[in-house]
C-alpha cells in the first residue's frame, strides 16, 4: 500500500466483518458505463451491484470516521453507510458520461461514496454545533515557554500581525474558523451556503498572502516548509 | 453566526501556525482533486513512490479530500488484483 506523501496519523483499518470483500469485485460488467445506461434485465443487475460497491465504501468510510459521530452504534453506522451510499449513487449516475476508464470503474466509484460518507459523518458531528465566524482575535502564543521556542514565537506573532494587514476580513474569517478552530470545510461550505471548493481556494489565497508576508519581514524564506522560521530550515 | 460551542483556544498553537503557512502550490482545485483522485490513488498502489506535486500540495492543505484520498487508497489496497 502506498502513501499520500504527507504527514498523517496511520489510517485506521476497515476490520468490520459487517462488510466482506467478497460481497464485490467478481462478476462485475466488462462494461459497466454500457450496463448501467441501457435499460433492460443486465441493467437492474449492474445497479444493484453498483449500490453494493457503494455501500461497500460509503461504510468503510463512516467506520474510520465513527470516533467523530455523537451515537457511533452499528445501526448509527449503517444508517448513514446506506444514505450516503443511496446519495453518492445518484451523483454517479449524473457523472456516467464522464468516465474515461483511466481507473478501475469501482475505483472511481468509490470515492463517490466515500466523498458523500465524509461529508455527511461531519455534517452529523457538527449538527448541534453553530459555527462562529469571527474576526481576528488569535493572539501569539505568551513568551513564557522555553527559549528554544523563542523562534517559534516569534514566528507566531509575525504572523498574526500579517493576518491583520495582509488579509481581507471574509479571508481572515474563513481561516481562524478552518485553520485555527478546526471546522471542517464542508461544514463551513454548507453554514456559508458555498461549496468546499471555493473554501479551499480561499484557503489556498490566504496561504499564499500570509507567506508572501511572512518572506517581506525575514520570517520565511521563500522555499521555508511552514512552521519553520527562517535561518532554521533543515536544522536537526 | 454565534456559537454555544466550547470557545476554542484562539492562540497560535504550532499545528494553526503550520496550517497557516502551509505552501499549498501548484494549485489545484478541490473539484480537479476530486476528478484525480482514483488514478492517484491506484498510481499510489502500483508504485509506492508515485509522486503528484499539486496533488501532493493539495493533500497537505486540505484535510477532508486528504482523509478521503487516504481512505480510498485503504479501500482499493485491500481490493483484489
Amino acid at each position: 500500500m502506498g502513501t499520500l506523501n504527507r504527514e498523517e496519523p496511520a489510517p485506521v483499518r476497515l476490520t468490520d466483518a459487517r462488510l466482506p470483500s467478497d460481497r464485490v469485485g467478481r462478476d462485475e460488467p466488462e462494461d459497466w458505463v454500457a450496463a448501467l445506461a441501457q435499460p433492460g434485465a443486465a441493467q437492474d443487475v449492474a445497479m444493484r451491484r453498483l449500490h453494493a460497491l457503494m455501500v461497500r465504501a460509503a461504510a468503510h468510510q463512516v467506520w474510520r470516521m465513527r470516533a467523530a459521530l455523537p451515537d457511533p452504534s452499528p445501526h448509527t453506522v449503517d444508517e448513514l453507510a446506506n444514505q450516503a451510499a443511496d446519495e453518492a449513487m445518484t451523483a454517479l449516475l449524473a457523472k456516467l458520461h464522464t468516465f474515461e476508464g483511466r481507473s478501475r470503474f469501482s475505483t472511481w466509484a468509490f470515492k463517490f461514496a466515500i466523498l458523500q460518507a465524509a461529508t455527511e459523518v461531519r455534517r452529523v458531528q457538527w449538527q448541534h454545533r453553530e459555527v462562529e465566524l469571527r474576526d481576528l482575535e488569535v493572539e501569539a502564543p505568551a513568551h513564557d515557554g522555553p527559549d528554544h521556542a523563542a523562534e517559534a514565537r516569534d514566528l507566531a506573532a509575525a504572523l498574526t500581525r500579517a493576518m491583520s494587514t495582509a488579509l481581507t476580513p471574509h479571508q481572515r474569517r474563513v481561516a481562524i474558523a478552518l485553520l485555527v478552530d478546526g471546522v471542517p470545510i464542508d461544514v463551513l461550505a454548507e453554514r456559508l451556503g458555498t461549496t468546499r471548493g471555493a473554501l479551499y481556494k480561499t484557503v489556498h489565497d490566504v496561504r499564499v498572502r500570509l507567506r508572501a508576508a511572512l518572506v517581506v519581514t525575514g520570517h520565511l524564506d521563500d522555499a521555508t516548509p511552514a512552521g519553520t522560521p527562517a535561518g532554521t530550515a533543515g536544522t536537526p | 453566526m454565534s456559537t454555544t460551542a466550547p470557545r476554542p483556544d484562539r492562540t497560535l498553537t504550532p499545528a494553526a501556525v503550520d496550517a497557516l503557512l502551509q505552501d499549498t502550490t501548484p494549485w489545484l482545485s478541490c473539484e480537479d482533486c476530486f476528478e484525480q483522485m482514483d488514478t492517484y490513488v491506484e498510481a499510489l498502489v502500483d508504485d509506492p513512490s508515485h509522486h503528484d506535486p499539486a496533488m501532493a500540495a493539495h493533500l497537505r492543505g486540505c484535510p477532508a479530500c486528504a482523509e478521503e484520498a487516504d481512505s480510498l487508497l485503504d479501500l482499493i489496497s485491500d481490493e483484489p488484483a
